[in-house]
């Protein structure tokens, strides 16, 4: 286990001195700095009295704070769940061809660390990496209206970990892509491919209908049945953002079939690795 | 006790559709016991980077026995005690030596490791440099951050490909030295060098790789020289003819001829047999070859053929 930590703790480091990582960090910032600054929100007894940004006002009605946070919630939950999405899988593409960059990867083979526990700590470490960015965004966001609103909740975060857990599933496509040719490249275009078929698994009961019944629809079925289901989570935690009723037997369901997806992924990678010469 | 031992090692390399096979190594027998400085020489291709490979388990063979410290080379544990720097090691730019060091102290499973890292830092010329970014380090100052990095935790065998491949010539001095302290510790050294000359110096016993097999293996005074052959040079005059029949054959250049001996009297005799056809002795030593005059012996080619002429 310590040299799983060990290579995740690697990759933290690695990713605090790529551009990519400092540029969100930075970027993430200064928006939160921004809507801090130019923001001003008038709360009269628990009702949202005025809204001005940038000094101009804001026409809204005059409602209950918590419930007029709650589409602010929900645009930002969609706006981390997709925006962090895209974001991962172009900034974190590098890091497994990285990893098994000739030089870098015999070195660390020929130390006492076990295939297994590279890959699993490169894979925790993105999602650590995943985890901490969206906590960080969400938790900023909220903690910023909660100090201008007197409402404090932490459903941002958890719909940002629904995003982190959701890319960790993602990666683990990204990082088998890896292993079998060693490019960036390959490594995004999965992830994409991921994200967009994801988009759509998560609507394919509605899709369906668009094929003929037959091979096709089965076909369609199949392939969209092994999929995470990328846009049902977004809805799930945009709603959850938003304390919208949620089912949380779907919920589960969708998030245990992310973990067996995001395992399964590993689990071949790991298979993969272990057999490969360098 | 034996540092690195293979019995029968095979690799054959095969394309991703099974289409294309290439031999590496070719049913490599080798033994190298502990405490040895082992020099591994080859053309490219010979098999040696996959031979250094297999002995770390970073390649699997596909068949024989690849033995290291008397261990299987995938267990880790054996691996702890085996230091590695690869000909081409990929280090992190954004990174400080310091840092560097301590995430492979951290792989190695060393615990406090703050105090070696300085030391070895300071051993290998770079504690100046702890807190500069590797990525503006020469290629000289990477071996030997590389070298610090396989010295830690005092491994027993200590694997080096082209330790001093980039590293200017004082550098190299320095390495010599650490290498031989580390030997004087007890740890083995296996290097693989096309230097051969530093090869030379560095250690005591050699391998010949040719196509995945090892053509040649021993002691290095063994593989670069007879025992009982000397080579003396004459001042100008001597007469060539005369010296012949005493047994002395000229060996191409001006006054230097070859004679064999058994023993020292052996050779006194034959110098005075030498002197009394009125020759003058201006040079003895024993007749050594370079490694890679024996280089170009074992694998035929027509510069070996010429010298032997």
């Amino acid at each position: 286990m310590k040299a799983v930590l060990a290579v995740a703790l690697d990759l933290f480091r690695e990713a605090s001195s790529r551009r990519w990582f400092l540029a969100l960090g930075i970027g993430l910032t200064l928006l939160l700095v921004l809507a801090g600054l130019t923001l001003r929100i008038d709360v009269v007894d628990g009702a949202l009295a005025a809204t001005r940004l940038f000094g101009k006002v804001m026409h809204t009605d005059i409602r209950s704070v918590d419930v007029a946070l709650r589409p602010v919630f929900r645009a930002a939950a969609y706006v981390i769940f997709y925006g962090g999405l895209a974001f991962g899988i172009l900034a974190c593409s590098d890091f497994a061809p990285s990893l098994l960059a000739p030089g870098r990867i015999e070195h660390l083979l020929a130390l006492p660390v076990q295939r297994w526990q590279l890959l699993t700590g490169t894979f925790f470490g993105v999602l650590a990496l995943a985890l901490l960015g969206a906590a960080y965004g969400a938790g900023g966001f909220a903690l910023l209206l909660a100090v201008k609103t007197g409402v404090w909740t932490f459903r941002p975060v958890l719909a940002g970990l629904i995003a982190s857990v959701t890319f960790a599933a993602i990666y683990g496509g990204m990082l088998v892509a890896s292993l079998f040719a060693r490019s960036a490249a390959l490594s995004a275009a999965t992830g994409g491919f991921l994200f967009l078929t994801g988009i759509v698994a998560g609507y394919r009961e509605r899709l369906d209908h668009f094929f003929e019944p037959g091979l096709g629809r089965s076909v369609f079925q199949a392939v969209t049945l092994l999929l995470p289901r990328v846009s049902t989570l977004a809805d799930a935690s945009a709603d959850i953002a938003a304390s919208a009723p949620i089912d949380f037997g779907a919920l589960g369901s969708e998030l245990a079939g992310l973990l067996i997806f995001g395992l399964a992924a590993l689990a071949f990678g790991i298979w993969r690795f272990e057999s490969q010469d360098f | 006790m034996l540092a690195i031992q293979a019995v029968g090692l095979t690799k054959v390399y095969t394309s991703f559709f099974g289409k294309t096979r290439q031999t590496a190594l070719a049913g490599l027998d080798l033994a190298i016991p502990r405490g040895t400085a082992f020099g591994l020489i080859g053309l490219n291709g010979a098999g040696k980077t996959t031979f250094i490979k297999s002995i770390l388990g970073v390649v699997r063979p596909t068949s024989g026995i690849v033995r290291a410290l008397d261990g299987d080379p995938g267990d880790a544990a054996i691996r702890a005690r085996i230091g590695y720097l690869p000909e081409r090691l990929h280090l992190p730019g954004a990174w400080t030596p310091v840092a560097f060091l301590a995430s492979v102290a951290r792989l190695k499973g060393l615990e406090n490791a703050g105090e070696a890292i300085r030391r070895h830092l300071a051993r290998v010329g770079l504690e100046g440099d702890s807190g500069r970014r590797i990525g503006g380090f020469s290629k000289g100052m990477r071996q030997r951050l590389g070298l610090a990095a396989a010295l830690l935790g005092a491994p027993d065998l200590l694997v080096l490909d082209e330790p001093t491949d980039g590293v200017d010539p004082l550098g190299r001095a320095e390495i010599r030295a650490i290498l031989a302290e580390e030997r004087a510790r007890g740890a083995t050294i296996f290097l693989n060098s096309h230097l051969l000359a530093e090869t030379e110096r560095i250690c005591d016993r050699i391998g010949i790789l040719a196509r995945g097999k090892l053509v040649r293996e021993g002691a290095l005074d063994d593989l670069t020289g007879l025992a009982t052959r000397y080579r003396a040079r004459f001042a100008p005059g001597a007469d060539a003819a005369l010296l012949a029949s005493v047994g002395f054959t000229a060996r191409g250049e001006e006054g230097v001829y070859v004679c064999d001996a058994d023993d020292p009297a052996a050779l006194d005799a034959q110098l005075a047999r030498a002197r009394g056809t009125g020759a003058l002795v201006i040079e003895l030593r024993r007749d050594l070859r370079d490694l890679e005059e024996v280089l170009a012996e074992a694998l035929g080619s027509p510069k070996a053929e010429g010298d032997a002429r």
